[in-house]
């Protein structure tokens, strides 16, 4: 019982903290794209759309949108995550995503280009975008 | 006055590049403070007194976008052990010929070992310096080609390099100032990695010729030995003591482990150049180490042995104080050693760590132990 009531909490804790993060896409994409997949593409791994397009991903600017999505999907800290950047980057085998600003600047990139993924607070989600995923 | 027209010039490059080339700057950086904990000894380049700049670095790297499936990068290196004197040890083309394929052509890094890639960059892994018994190969740099295929193979991610070219500079074989040339290095290595798990191996070989400097008492003793051998028209003994155009072969293995903030790391290294006085070399280390979200503690022990085989000895016992001349050069290169590290690291920021590692190294040969302790700044940006 007493677990229960604390699981509860919990749960009513990390609610109120975290609005929830939603990835997107451009309206015009028709590709299936699961958590396993988006996690290969923010981690350089994927670097095409299943029906062949290059994905052009983009992150936020180290808000706490960003440490959301690296903690629920990617599952890295942001150190880490810059460690295992830093491995690519020096050694030309990968560049990261880059980062804009904030949700409204996410939006207007993935409503604008065809080949984007992104992800935003989910209270921001617009008709602009498709939304493919909320964690 | 002489530099006004450079900086014009590079203000038009720059000017020209920005036209149809998207350059992107990245860094890192890592400042090292150390020192060993008795007098008279020395190991990593740190003695007795406390240095900051043996161990510092710091790194630019550009890297430029050309469309079409082709980039140029650049990395330039300051070490304070060489006085913070900037150089290029990165330079090459990249071109991609699909996701999974892409050719270098340039100055890059010799793939010997898992970190070898990014040895400069301290961010990238916990120790202050990877494990040295390991990490020894006096060069690190070739010109020439590499071929990398990524891939994904079922949940496995693959990763394939086959690598072509040369070196030539000043290395610390058996001197601080030898001069190397390195013909024909060829290699192959393959990572293959597992969400938490990742295996690598490769293998290299190169056709290797070293001048021993004559500027110290052991380059002069062995050179001076290979004349004597063949002013005495034992032509066989003097080259398997020169290191001329002899077969070098390099082969590593290893595998590493984060699971659940739990993190292990082995490496095993032998390498050896034939028919010449460096002695047959085998290393290897095994770390583990624990993360509690922004400190990681860890433990290392690494082990080193250098030694020729028994067939090499004895060889002229018609000539006694000749044979003894070459078993002395033999057992002159011999080596032993083991070092223990513990040490920590503490993500203080998102993109800098503070590390401090404390070594034991044994000479089992000299019966010597010397420890060294360091503490470190990395970055990156």
């Amino acid at each position: 019982m007493k677990k229960l009531i604390l699981a509860g909490l919990m749960s009513a804790c990390s609610f109120s903290a975290f609005a929830g993060v939603t990835v997107i896409v451009n309206t015009g994409n028709a590709n299936t794209i699961d958590q396993d997949e988006i996690k290969k593409i923010y981690l350089g791994k994927s670097k095409s759309f299943a029906d062949g397009v290059k994905v052009n991903p983009v992150n936020q600017n180290g808000n706490s949108i960003t440490d959301e999505f690296n903690d629920k999907v990617i599952g890295k800290s942001s150190s880490q995550l810059n460690a295992y950047w830093s491995k690519l980057v020096f050694t030309g085998k990968g560049t990261p995503p880059e980062k804009l600003d904030n949700d409204q600047a996410v939006i207007n990139f993935v409503s604008s280009n065809a080949d984007a993924i992104g992800y935003i607070d989910s209270s921001k989600v617009s008709d602009a975008v498709k939304v493919i995923a909320t964690f | 006055m002489k530099k006004l027209p450079l900086a014009i010039a590079l203000c038009a490059v720059c000017a020209s590049a920005s036209s149809f080339a998207e350059v992107r700057i990245n860094g890192f950086a890592s400042i090292v403070g150390g020192k060993t904990l008795d007098d008279n000894t020395s190991r990593y380049g740190y003695d007795n007194d406390i240095s900051f700049k043996n161990e510092s670095v710091f790194a630019l790297q550009l890297s430029a976008d050309l469309q079409d499936k082709l980039s140029a990068t650049a990395q330039i290196v300051a070490r304070g052990e060489n006085d913070f004197d900037a150089e290029f040890e990165w330079a090459y083309l990249t071109y991609e010929f699909t996701d999974e394929l892409q050719l270098s052509a340039g100055k890059m890094r010799v793939p010997f070992y898992r970190y070898s890639d990014f040895l400069d960059v301290g961010y990238a892994y916990r120790w202050v310096r990877p494990p040295q018994s390991v990490y020894s190969i006096p060069f690190s740099t070739y010109e020439g080609l590499s071929l990398l295929h990524t891939s994904q193979i079922g949940d496995w991610d693959s990763t394939l390099q086959v690598i072509y070219g040369g070196f030539d500079g000043d290395i610390v074989a058996v001197t601080n100032n030898d001069e190397a040339k390195l013909n024909d290095i060829a290699g192959v290595n393959w990572t293959l990695s597992y969400d938490w798990f990742s295996v690598r191996a490769a293998y290299l070989v190169a056709e290797t010729s070293i001048n021993l400097s004559n500027g110290e008492a052991g380059g002069q003793a062995i050179n001076g030995l290979e004349q004597l051998l063949r002013d005495n028209g034992l032509i066989t003994q003097a080259d398997d003591i020169a290191i001329n155009e002899d077969d070098g072969t390099f082969i590593g293995v290893g595998f590493s482990i984060d699971y659940n903030n739990i993190l292990f790391d082995a490496e095993y290294t032998q390498f050896e150049v034939e028919k010449s006085i460096l002695a047959k070399q085998s290393q290897y280390y095994a770390s583990i180490g624990y993360r509690m979200d922004e400190w990681i503690i860890h433990f290392t022990y690494e082990d080193n042995d250098d030694k020729h085989d028994k067939s090499r000895f004895d060889q002229v016992t018609q000539v006694p104080p000749l044979n003894n001349g070459i078993n002395q050069a033999l057992n002159g290169v011999r080596a032993q050693s083991d070092v223990y590290t513990i040490g920590t690291r503490y993500d203080f920021h998102s993109s800098a760590a503070l590390k401090v590692d404390f070594s034991r190294f044994n000479d089992d040969i000299s019966d010597t132990e010397t420890d060294v302790i360091a503490v470190a700044v990395d970055l990156v940006f």
